[in-house]
């Protein structure tokens, strides 16, 4: 399940009113998230939680749901 | 005596000849094609396809780089070793150790290989001493099998893909005949699954026989007539000809280069798929890209997914501290590395360097342009696609003439005759004189600039065709195309005196 926090991060940074997103969502499906901005997408979400991400960490990920396992076993330790 | 002197002529028209290499639109090569289909249509659901798959492959290898053949094996039972270890090492430590002993492995290979010469050259130039080139052979498509090992390696690392436990899996996805010399750049997990599982369904051989056509007018009708009757002429001696020509040789060699390079690979998707393996798509309508980054979604596809995956998203990741420009110096990486990458050149470095450039102004210019499409009402119209298409291709265009002019002072001719002897009255007289070449460019960004409803609709006609009107369109394609190959060279012509 994709938290509202997280759902929140990203459509404030793609300027989105509302856009549907699922665990097996991909980045690029959602309107603006591409290559070029993938960056900024990813350090909202950094600020938004005050957390810190891995590289590789974000690399392994495969779609929006992927995201937040990392952001949730982020939170836990 | 007669047959052994017949003998002797098939052999060595099976041969390494490094003046006479093996190109999916010659004839041998659509004759072996025959048999190798066939073969594999009989042993369609047994090991023995991988084999006999390979055994092709290394042929087509060894008649374009001669016993260079060594060095794909070798790379790739480096690979598939490195991959093995990495797979299973527990430590973290020590994958990022055997990521790191197979990235350095992969690119010493290339580098010796492709960039030796190059780079003693250019130490050359700046001691002001003679230079003399070593005498290195290139693998066929040592820049693809590298990539593609290097996306093996990735994946494991990156633990979205289990390494396979089979050699001649490996070796195949590595040597396979078909993407080695042109891309497209395919990955290990799709590509493996289908030499494991055979599937060609009669929509395959439908999609097959068209993309087979359809690369072969692209290449050989289009790419290949312009290059010789037209561009070539201009890119060689640009001074002799006005400001008008010049130009409509950089749209020709636009044209050129996408009908070449995207016809080769409809032929490698479309043999490819009568064998059983989807590759993946390489080109969508390059040129109807309403931005530099977006052509670079449609052009290139494998390539630029790759280098998008494994090194300017790691680059971005790495400086995202430094915000914009973190995002500015990780597109500039990436795209002069892609531009080295094309070739051991300084043209290809530029060339690369100019697209980097292109995007970096489209992230730096992004607000400001936003907020004044806003203000003008403009966002979403028809004017502002048609316009972005048009400025998105010149800004393309321009920049191909950094990569097929290999000396700076054709460029600065190029840009001057245009500039200064643009002489646009020669046009009507460019029309009647280049009859041929005018039609065919005309035809060529027709066909990629028309709805893609319509070319759907050409393939559904083509592609509901009973089998052997599909078998005698091929053969019609094929001596239509070689029509052309035969064709005399279209004789100079001058305008200017």
């Amino acid at each position: 399940m994709i938290s509202d926090k997280l759902k929140k991060a990203i459509l404030t940074e793609l300027k989105l009113d509302d856009f549907t997103i699922e665990d097996a969502t991909m980045a690029n499906q959602i309107p603006g998230w591409d290559s070029l901005n993938h960056i900024n997408v990813i350090t909202a979400i950094e600020k938004d939680y005050g957390l810190r991400f891995k590289a590789i960490e974000v690399l392994k990920c495969k779609n929006i749901g992927d995201l937040q396992k990392l952001i949730d076993s982020k939170q836990n330790k | 005596m007669f047959h052994y002197i017949e003998l002797t002529k098939v052999w060595s028209l099976l041969e390494y000849d490094k003046f006479n290499p093996l190109y999916f639109s010659s004839s041998l090569f659509l004759f072996l094609f025959l048999g190798l289909l066939f073969a594999i249509t009989v042993f369609s659901n047994s090991r023995a396809r991988v084999y006999i798959l390979l055994l092709f492959s290394a042929f087509f290898f060894y008649k374009n780089s001669g016993t260079a053949l060594y060095v794909l094996v070798l790379s790739s039972l480096l690979n598939f070793g490195v991959g093995y270890v990495l797979h299973n090492a527990k430590a973290e430590g020590m994958r990022k150790l055997y990521l790191w002993i197979g990235i350095i492995l992969n690119l010493a290979a290339l580098g010796y290989y492709k960039y030796t010469n190059f780079f003693l050259r250019t130490v050359a130039d700046f001691q002001g001493k003679e230079f003399e080139a070593l005498d290195i052979l290139v693998p066929l498509g040592i820049s693809f099998f590298t990539f593609k090992a290097l996306s093996y390696l990735f994946d494991i690392y990156y633990e979205t893909y289990t390494p396979t436990r089979n050699f001649a899996d490996f070796l195949l996805y590595m040597a396979y005949f078909g993407n080695i010399s042109a891309g497209p750049i395919d990955r290990a997990p799709a590509f493996i699954e289908q030499a494991r599982n055979y599937s060609v369904t009669r929509e395959d051989i439908s999609r097959g026989v068209f993309l087979i056509i359809l690369g072969l007018i692209k290449k050989n009708v289009i790419a290949d007539y312009i290059g010789l009757n037209y561009v070539d002429r201009i890119f060689d001696d640009p001074l002799r000809y006005t400001g008008v020509e010049n130009l409509i040789g950089i749209y020709g060699y636009a044209l050129q280069i996408y009908c070449d390079f995207s016809g080769y690979t409809d032929m490698a998707l479309g043999v490819s798929l009568l064998l059983g393996f989807k590759l993946m798509e390489n080109f969508n309508y390059p040129y109807k890209a309403k931005s530099v980054a977006e052509f670079w979604r449609r052009w290139h596809m494998s390539l630029s997914a790759w280098l998008l995956e494994y090194l300017f998203t790691p680059l971005q990741m790495g400086m995202r501290n430094m915000r914009m420009l973190g995002n500015a110096l990780a597109l500039l990486i990436t795209f002069i590395l892609c531009g080295l990458w094309h070739g051991p050149s300084w043209n290809f470095v530029i060339w690369g360097g100019l697209h980097g450039l292109f995007m970096v102004v489209g992230i730096v210019t992004n607000k400001p342009r936003t907020a004044i499409i806003k203000k003008l009402n403009l966002t979403n119209s028809k004017f502002l696609g048609f316009f972005r298409i048009l400025f998105t291709f010149h800004l393309v265009a321009f920049a191909w003439v950094f990569f097929r002019a290999h000396d700076l002072k054709i460029i600065a001719d190029m840009y001057s005759q245009m500039v200064n002897f643009f002489k646009p009255g020669v046009f009507p007289q460019f029309l009647q004189s280049y009859q041929m070449i005018s039609v065919l460019i005309g035809i060529g960004y027709l066909l990629h600039f028309m709805p893609e409803k319509l070319s759907a609709a050409a393939y559904k006609v083509v592609g509901k065709a009973p089998l052997i009107v599909q078998a005698f369109l091929l053969a019609f394609a094929i001596w239509f195309s070689w029509q052309f190959m035969a064709a005399d060279i279209q004789p100079f012509i001058y305008f200017q005196f």
